[in-house]
Protein backbone atom coordinates (compact mmCIF):
# COMPACT_ATOMS: atom_id res chain seq x y z
CA UNK A 1 0.00 0.00 0.00
CA UNK A 2 1.86 3.14 1.31
CA UNK A 3 5.04 1.17 1.37
CA UNK A 4 4.83 0.47 -2.03
CA UNK A 5 3.74 3.92 -3.11
CA UNK A 6 7.08 5.03 -1.19
CA UNK A 7 9.02 2.23 -3.11
CA UNK A 8 7.94 3.69 -6.31
CA UNK A 9 8.78 7.41 -5.38
CA UNK A 10 12.30 6.15 -4.38
CA UNK A 11 12.51 4.14 -7.63
CA UNK A 12 14.10 1.27 -5.60
CA UNK A 13 12.22 -1.44 -7.21
CA UNK A 14 14.15 -2.70 -9.96
CA UNK A 15 13.51 -6.23 -12.10
CA UNK A 16 10.11 -7.91 -11.56
CA UNK A 17 10.86 -11.31 -10.01
CA UNK A 18 7.59 -13.00 -11.44
CA UNK A 19 9.27 -11.76 -14.82
CA UNK A 20 12.88 -13.95 -13.64
CA UNK A 21 10.48 -16.49 -11.87
CA UNK A 22 8.70 -17.20 -15.24
CA UNK A 23 11.61 -16.93 -17.43
CA UNK A 24 14.02 -19.55 -15.51
CA UNK A 25 11.42 -21.97 -15.17
CA UNK A 26 10.72 -21.92 -19.08
CA UNK A 27 14.40 -22.46 -19.79
CA UNK A 28 14.27 -25.08 -16.82
CA UNK A 29 11.66 -27.28 -18.49
CA UNK A 30 13.38 -27.24 -21.20
CA UNK A 31 16.68 -28.25 -20.07
CA UNK A 32 14.86 -30.92 -18.08
CA UNK A 33 13.31 -32.29 -21.38
CA UNK A 34 16.69 -32.20 -23.16
CA UNK A 35 17.99 -34.17 -20.66
CA UNK A 36 19.01 -37.50 -22.15
CA UNK A 37 20.43 -40.87 -19.91
CA UNK A 38 23.70 -41.78 -20.16
CA UNK A 39 22.47 -45.20 -21.72
CA UNK A 40 20.90 -43.21 -24.77
CA UNK A 41 23.98 -41.74 -25.40
CA UNK A 42 25.88 -44.50 -25.48
CA UNK A 43 23.92 -46.39 -27.63
CA UNK A 44 24.08 -43.37 -30.19
CA UNK A 45 27.63 -43.66 -29.37
CA UNK A 46 28.19 -47.01 -30.69
CA UNK A 47 25.39 -46.79 -33.94
CA UNK A 48 27.30 -43.35 -35.57
CA UNK A 49 30.32 -45.22 -34.89
CA UNK A 50 29.45 -48.19 -36.41
CA UNK A 51 27.68 -46.03 -39.31
CA UNK A 52 30.73 -43.60 -39.86
CA UNK A 53 32.83 -46.74 -40.08
CA UNK A 54 30.94 -47.74 -43.35
CA UNK A 55 32.70 -45.26 -44.99
CA UNK A 56 35.67 -44.06 -43.14
CA UNK A 57 38.07 -45.53 -41.08
CA UNK A 58 38.11 -43.24 -37.91
CA UNK A 59 40.03 -43.47 -34.47
CA UNK A 60 37.24 -45.05 -32.46
CA UNK A 61 39.26 -43.42 -29.27
CA UNK A 62 38.97 -40.33 -30.00
CA UNK A 63 35.55 -40.47 -31.24
CA UNK A 64 33.46 -37.62 -29.15
CA UNK A 65 30.00 -37.31 -28.97
CA UNK A 66 28.69 -33.81 -27.13
CA UNK A 67 25.26 -32.41 -26.47
CA UNK A 68 25.95 -28.52 -25.88
CA UNK A 69 23.10 -26.39 -25.15
CA UNK A 70 23.03 -22.72 -25.18
CA UNK A 71 19.65 -20.67 -24.55
CA UNK A 72 18.27 -20.49 -27.55
CA UNK A 73 19.30 -24.31 -29.29
CA UNK A 74 21.09 -27.34 -28.20
CA UNK A 75 23.19 -28.96 -30.54
CA UNK A 76 24.33 -32.47 -31.35
CA UNK A 77 28.39 -32.19 -31.58
CA UNK A 78 30.42 -35.19 -33.09
CA UNK A 79 33.57 -35.11 -33.69
CA UNK A 80 36.29 -37.87 -35.08
CA UNK A 81 39.49 -37.43 -36.54
CA UNK A 82 39.33 -39.73 -40.15
CA UNK A 83 42.24 -41.73 -40.89
CA UNK A 84 41.21 -42.55 -44.80
CA UNK A 85 38.30 -43.09 -46.86
CA UNK A 86 37.35 -46.96 -47.45
CA UNK A 87 36.74 -47.45 -51.23
CA UNK A 88 33.73 -47.90 -52.54
CA UNK A 89 34.16 -51.67 -53.48
CA UNK A 90 35.70 -52.14 -50.03
CA UNK A 91 32.15 -52.32 -48.83
CA UNK A 92 29.35 -52.67 -51.95
CA UNK A 93 29.46 -55.99 -52.26
CA UNK A 94 29.11 -56.95 -48.52
CA UNK B 1 -34.69 -46.37 7.29
CA UNK B 2 -34.08 -49.57 5.42
CA UNK B 3 -35.88 -48.19 2.33
CA UNK B 4 -33.42 -45.50 2.31
CA UNK B 5 -30.99 -47.94 2.57
CA UNK B 6 -32.22 -50.07 -0.34
CA UNK B 7 -32.30 -46.95 -2.98
CA UNK B 8 -28.41 -45.94 -1.46
CA UNK B 9 -27.97 -49.35 -2.76
CA UNK B 10 -29.93 -49.56 -5.97
CA UNK B 11 -28.31 -46.08 -6.73
CA UNK B 12 -24.56 -47.54 -6.30
CA UNK B 13 -24.92 -50.51 -8.37
CA UNK B 14 -25.59 -48.83 -11.18
CA UNK B 15 -22.89 -46.50 -10.83
CA UNK B 16 -18.70 -46.85 -10.39
CA UNK B 17 -16.78 -44.69 -7.43
CA UNK B 18 -14.10 -42.36 -9.37
CA UNK B 19 -11.00 -43.03 -7.97
CA UNK B 20 -9.12 -38.93 -8.42
CA UNK B 21 -5.29 -39.01 -7.21
CA UNK B 22 -3.96 -36.10 -5.49
CA UNK B 23 -0.37 -35.19 -6.55
CA UNK B 24 2.43 -32.46 -6.63
CA UNK B 25 5.75 -34.55 -7.39
CA UNK B 26 7.28 -31.58 -4.72
CA UNK B 27 6.70 -32.37 -1.29
CA UNK B 28 4.98 -29.05 0.76
CA UNK B 29 2.72 -27.45 -1.51
CA UNK B 30 -0.16 -28.39 -0.25
CA UNK B 31 -1.68 -31.98 -1.36
CA UNK B 32 -3.07 -33.21 2.17
CA UNK B 33 -4.94 -30.44 3.04
CA UNK B 34 -6.16 -30.31 -0.63
CA UNK B 35 -6.92 -33.80 -0.10
CA UNK B 36 -8.90 -33.20 3.41
CA UNK B 37 -10.46 -30.03 2.18
CA UNK B 38 -11.90 -31.49 -1.02
CA UNK B 39 -13.14 -34.83 0.25
CA UNK B 40 -14.49 -33.61 2.88
CA UNK B 41 -16.74 -30.10 1.03
CA UNK B 42 -17.67 -33.72 -1.58
CA UNK B 43 -19.02 -35.08 1.75
CA UNK B 44 -20.70 -31.95 2.31
CA UNK B 45 -22.52 -31.91 -1.16
CA UNK B 46 -23.89 -35.17 0.00
CA UNK B 47 -21.31 -38.30 -1.60
CA UNK B 48 -19.77 -40.95 0.02
CA UNK B 49 -16.00 -39.88 0.03
CA UNK B 50 -13.29 -41.74 1.56
CA UNK B 51 -9.41 -40.25 1.48
CA UNK B 52 -6.50 -42.59 1.21
CA UNK B 53 -3.73 -41.75 2.90
CA UNK B 54 -1.04 -42.99 0.35
CA UNK B 55 2.24 -41.75 2.30
CA UNK B 56 3.67 -44.79 4.17
CA UNK B 57 5.49 -44.65 6.63
CA UNK B 58 4.91 -40.90 6.60
CA UNK B 59 1.39 -40.44 7.75
CA UNK B 60 -0.33 -37.19 8.27
CA UNK B 61 -3.73 -36.99 6.61
CA UNK B 62 -5.69 -38.62 10.22
CA UNK B 63 -3.68 -35.41 12.03
CA UNK B 64 -4.80 -32.97 9.56
CA UNK B 65 -8.61 -34.15 9.82
CA UNK B 66 -8.91 -34.80 13.64
CA UNK B 67 -9.36 -38.70 13.52
CA UNK B 68 -5.92 -39.86 15.10
CA UNK B 69 -6.83 -41.25 18.09
CA UNK B 70 -9.13 -43.79 16.28
CA UNK B 71 -6.82 -45.70 14.00
CA UNK B 72 -7.03 -49.01 14.22
CA UNK B 73 -6.37 -50.78 11.03
CA UNK B 74 -4.94 -49.12 8.05
CA UNK B 75 -4.31 -48.56 4.12
CA UNK B 76 -2.07 -52.04 4.54
CA UNK B 77 -4.34 -54.09 6.45
CA UNK B 78 -7.21 -53.50 4.03
CA UNK B 79 -4.83 -54.06 0.66
CA UNK B 80 -3.32 -57.09 2.20
CA UNK B 81 -6.51 -58.99 3.18
CA UNK B 82 -5.85 -58.58 6.86
CA UNK B 83 -9.48 -56.64 7.27
CA UNK B 84 -12.48 -55.79 5.54
CA UNK B 85 -12.64 -52.45 4.17
CA UNK B 86 -14.91 -50.88 6.41
CA UNK B 87 -12.78 -51.73 9.27
CA UNK B 88 -10.25 -49.93 8.04
CA UNK B 89 -12.45 -47.02 7.55
CA UNK B 90 -12.21 -44.31 9.94
CA UNK B 91 -15.63 -42.76 10.01
CA UNK B 92 -15.57 -38.37 10.69
CA UNK B 93 -17.92 -37.77 13.11
CA UNK B 94 -18.75 -34.15 12.15
CA UNK B 95 -18.93 -34.78 8.20
CA UNK B 96 -21.55 -37.45 6.99
CA UNK B 97 -20.46 -39.58 4.66
CA UNK B 98 -16.55 -38.86 5.02
CA UNK B 99 -14.24 -41.84 5.64
CA UNK B 100 -10.50 -41.85 6.50
CA UNK B 101 -8.20 -44.70 4.99
CA UNK B 102 -4.89 -43.93 7.25
CA UNK B 103 -1.37 -45.09 5.60
CA UNK B 104 0.32 -47.62 7.62
CA UNK B 105 3.04 -45.85 10.32
CA UNK B 106 5.37 -48.66 10.41
CA UNK B 107 5.61 -50.11 6.75
CA UNK B 108 7.57 -48.54 4.19
CA UNK B 109 6.54 -47.83 0.68
CA UNK B 110 7.04 -51.18 -0.57
CA UNK B 111 4.94 -53.36 1.18
CA UNK B 112 2.50 -52.55 -1.63
CA UNK B 113 2.41 -52.84 -5.45
CA UNK B 114 0.69 -50.79 -7.79
CA UNK B 115 -1.22 -54.80 -8.82
CA UNK B 116 -2.54 -54.69 -5.13
CA UNK B 117 -3.55 -51.02 -5.28
CA UNK B 118 -5.61 -51.65 -8.50
CA UNK B 119 -7.24 -55.13 -7.25
CA UNK B 120 -8.05 -53.47 -4.14
CA UNK B 121 -9.67 -50.51 -6.06
CA UNK B 122 -12.22 -52.63 -7.62
CA UNK B 123 -14.06 -52.98 -4.01
CA UNK B 124 -13.00 -49.19 -3.24
CA UNK B 125 -15.41 -48.49 -6.02
CA UNK B 126 -17.82 -49.89 -4.91
CA UNK B 127 -18.25 -49.10 -1.88
CA UNK B 128 -17.57 -44.79 -2.67
CA UNK B 129 -18.67 -42.06 -4.76
CA UNK B 130 -15.46 -40.62 -4.84
CA UNK B 131 -11.74 -42.11 -3.77
CA UNK B 132 -9.43 -39.52 -3.32
CA UNK B 133 -5.79 -40.99 -3.29
CA UNK B 134 -3.36 -38.50 -1.07
CA UNK B 135 0.03 -39.51 -3.07
CA UNK B 136 3.40 -39.07 -1.02
CA UNK B 137 5.85 -36.58 -2.54
CA UNK B 138 8.51 -37.89 -5.21
CA UNK B 139 8.32 -40.19 -8.34
CA UNK B 140 8.99 -43.39 -7.08
CA UNK B 141 6.88 -46.68 -5.35
CA UNK B 142 4.68 -44.11 -3.57
CA UNK B 143 3.06 -42.49 -6.45
CA UNK B 144 3.14 -45.36 -8.90
CA UNK B 145 1.23 -47.04 -5.96
CA UNK B 146 -1.32 -43.70 -5.62
CA UNK B 147 -1.43 -43.73 -9.32
CA UNK B 148 -2.11 -47.22 -10.47
CA UNK B 149 -5.75 -47.09 -9.56
CA UNK B 150 -6.94 -43.54 -10.37
CA UNK B 151 -8.96 -42.15 -13.57
CA UNK B 152 -8.44 -39.05 -12.61
CA UNK B 153 -5.90 -36.79 -11.54
CA UNK B 154 -5.46 -33.50 -9.77
CA UNK B 155 -2.07 -31.63 -9.62
CA UNK B 156 -1.32 -29.34 -6.92
CA UNK B 157 1.14 -26.28 -7.62
CA UNK B 158 2.64 -23.47 -5.46
CA UNK B 159 3.61 -20.73 -7.65
CA UNK B 160 6.66 -20.97 -7.24
CA UNK B 161 9.67 -22.38 -9.52
CA UNK B 162 10.34 -25.38 -8.18
CA UNK B 163 6.64 -26.43 -7.44
CA UNK B 164 6.10 -25.47 -11.64
CA UNK B 165 8.83 -27.74 -12.60
CA UNK B 166 8.36 -30.81 -10.53
CA UNK B 167 4.50 -30.17 -11.35
CA UNK B 168 5.46 -30.31 -14.90
CA UNK B 169 7.56 -33.19 -14.44
CA UNK B 170 4.52 -35.59 -12.57
CA UNK B 171 2.12 -34.48 -15.47
CA UNK B 172 4.22 -36.04 -17.91
CA UNK B 173 4.76 -39.31 -16.08
CA UNK B 174 0.28 -39.24 -15.96
CA UNK B 175 0.15 -38.82 -19.63
CA UNK B 176 2.25 -41.54 -20.17
CA UNK B 177 -0.66 -43.45 -17.80
CA UNK B 178 -3.06 -42.13 -20.38
CA UNK B 179 -4.35 -39.88 -17.53
CA UNK B 180 -5.23 -36.41 -18.35
CA UNK B 181 -4.70 -34.42 -14.81
CA UNK B 182 -6.32 -30.79 -13.75
CA UNK B 183 -4.87 -28.33 -12.23
CA UNK B 184 -4.60 -26.52 -8.57
CA UNK B 185 -3.00 -23.56 -8.15
CA UNK B 186 -2.60 -23.27 -4.51
CA UNK B 187 -1.02 -20.71 -2.19
CA UNK B 188 -1.18 -17.73 -4.14
CA UNK B 189 -0.63 -14.51 -2.23
CA UNK B 190 -2.27 -11.72 -4.17
CA UNK B 191 -0.31 -9.24 -2.45
CA UNK B 192 2.38 -10.53 -4.46
CA UNK B 193 1.08 -11.55 -7.53
CA UNK B 194 -0.23 -7.57 -7.79
CA UNK B 195 3.28 -6.47 -7.02
CA UNK B 196 4.54 -8.69 -9.81
CA UNK B 197 6.85 -10.60 -7.13
CA UNK B 198 5.12 -13.91 -7.36
CA UNK B 199 4.02 -15.63 -10.57
CA UNK B 200 0.69 -15.59 -11.20
CA UNK B 201 -2.23 -18.18 -12.33
CA UNK B 202 -2.01 -17.61 -16.06
CA UNK B 203 2.38 -17.86 -16.12
CA UNK B 204 1.21 -21.63 -14.21
CA UNK B 205 -1.11 -22.42 -16.69
CA UNK B 206 1.02 -21.19 -19.81
CA UNK B 207 3.74 -23.04 -18.53
CA UNK B 208 2.40 -26.20 -17.85
CA UNK B 209 -0.60 -26.18 -20.28
CA UNK B 210 -3.47 -28.37 -18.77
CA UNK B 211 -7.20 -27.43 -17.32
CA UNK B 212 -7.53 -25.58 -14.49
CA UNK B 213 -9.72 -26.47 -11.73
CA UNK B 214 -9.28 -23.99 -9.09
CA UNK B 215 -7.48 -21.06 -7.85
CA UNK B 216 -6.34 -21.26 -4.19
CA UNK B 217 -5.23 -18.06 -1.66
CA UNK B 218 -2.65 -18.46 1.35
CA UNK B 219 -4.51 -18.84 3.87
CA UNK B 220 -3.95 -18.60 7.98
CA UNK B 221 -6.66 -20.51 8.55
CA UNK B 222 -5.20 -23.74 6.98
CA UNK B 223 -2.37 -23.99 10.14
CA UNK B 224 -5.16 -23.13 12.60
CA UNK B 225 -7.25 -25.96 10.95
CA UNK B 226 -4.74 -28.28 11.21
CA UNK B 227 -3.49 -27.37 14.92
CA UNK B 228 -7.02 -28.57 16.19
CA UNK B 229 -7.65 -31.34 13.41
CA UNK B 230 -11.08 -29.43 12.17
CA UNK B 231 -12.26 -29.52 8.70
CA UNK B 232 -10.67 -26.33 6.74
CA UNK B 233 -14.18 -26.33 4.93
CA UNK B 234 -16.24 -26.32 8.22
CA UNK B 235 -14.04 -22.85 9.22
CA UNK B 236 -16.09 -19.75 8.61
CA UNK B 237 -14.22 -17.23 6.38
CA UNK B 238 -11.56 -18.94 5.26
CA UNK B 239 -10.82 -18.15 1.87
CA UNK B 240 -8.92 -21.13 1.16
CA UNK B 241 -12.00 -23.38 2.69
CA UNK B 242 -14.22 -21.63 0.25
CA UNK B 243 -11.88 -22.23 -2.61
CA UNK B 244 -11.74 -25.95 -1.75
CA UNK B 245 -15.71 -25.98 -1.63
CA UNK B 246 -15.99 -24.37 -5.54
CA UNK B 247 -13.26 -27.13 -6.90
CA UNK B 248 -15.15 -29.68 -4.99
CA UNK B 249 -18.55 -28.56 -6.91
CA UNK B 250 -16.62 -27.75 -10.07
CA UNK B 251 -15.43 -32.36 -9.52
CA UNK B 252 -18.84 -33.27 -8.63
CA UNK B 253 -20.14 -31.92 -12.27
CA UNK B 254 -20.54 -27.76 -11.83
CA UNK B 255 -18.29 -27.09 -14.57
CA UNK B 256 -19.17 -24.25 -15.28
CA UNK B 257 -18.98 -22.43 -11.72
CA UNK B 258 -16.20 -20.10 -12.23
CA UNK B 259 -12.72 -19.62 -11.07
CA UNK B 260 -12.13 -17.25 -8.84
CA UNK B 261 -8.87 -15.49 -9.14
CA UNK B 262 -7.90 -14.72 -5.18
CA UNK B 263 -7.83 -10.70 -4.53
CA UNK B 264 -6.06 -8.76 -2.11
CA UNK B 265 -9.22 -7.23 -0.11
CA UNK B 266 -9.65 -3.93 -0.70
CA UNK B 267 -9.93 -1.71 2.28
CA UNK B 268 -11.69 1.74 1.66
CA UNK B 269 -8.82 3.76 2.35
CA UNK B 270 -6.58 1.70 0.23
CA UNK B 271 -9.36 1.98 -2.80
CA UNK B 272 -9.33 6.00 -1.86
CA UNK B 273 -5.50 6.05 -2.24
CA UNK B 274 -6.21 3.88 -5.65
CA UNK B 275 -9.08 6.61 -7.11
CA UNK B 276 -5.87 9.08 -6.76
CA UNK B 277 -3.54 7.07 -8.85
CA UNK B 278 -0.67 5.67 -5.63
CA UNK B 279 -2.63 2.28 -4.77
CA UNK B 280 -0.26 -0.23 -6.68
Amino acid sequence: MFNDFFKKMMGSKGDNSRDVAKKRLKFALIYDKLEVSDDTLNNLHRDIVEVISRYFEIDQEAFKLDIRRSDELSALIVNTPILSAKHRNGRADV
Amino acid sequence: MTTELTTEINMRCDLEGRIIVITSGKGGVGKTTATASIGAALALEGKRVVVVDMDIGLRNLDVVMGLENRIIFNIVDAVKGKCKLRQASVKDRRIDNLYLIPASQSDNKDVLNPREMTDFSGELRKEFDYVLMDCPAGIERGFENSVAAADEAIVICAPEVSSVRDADRIIGLLYSRSITPKLVVNRIVPEMVERGDMLNHLDVVDVLSIELIGLVPMDDQVVVSTNTGTPLVLQKKSPAGEAFCRIARRIDGMTDLPIEVPRTDQRLWKKIAGKFGFGK
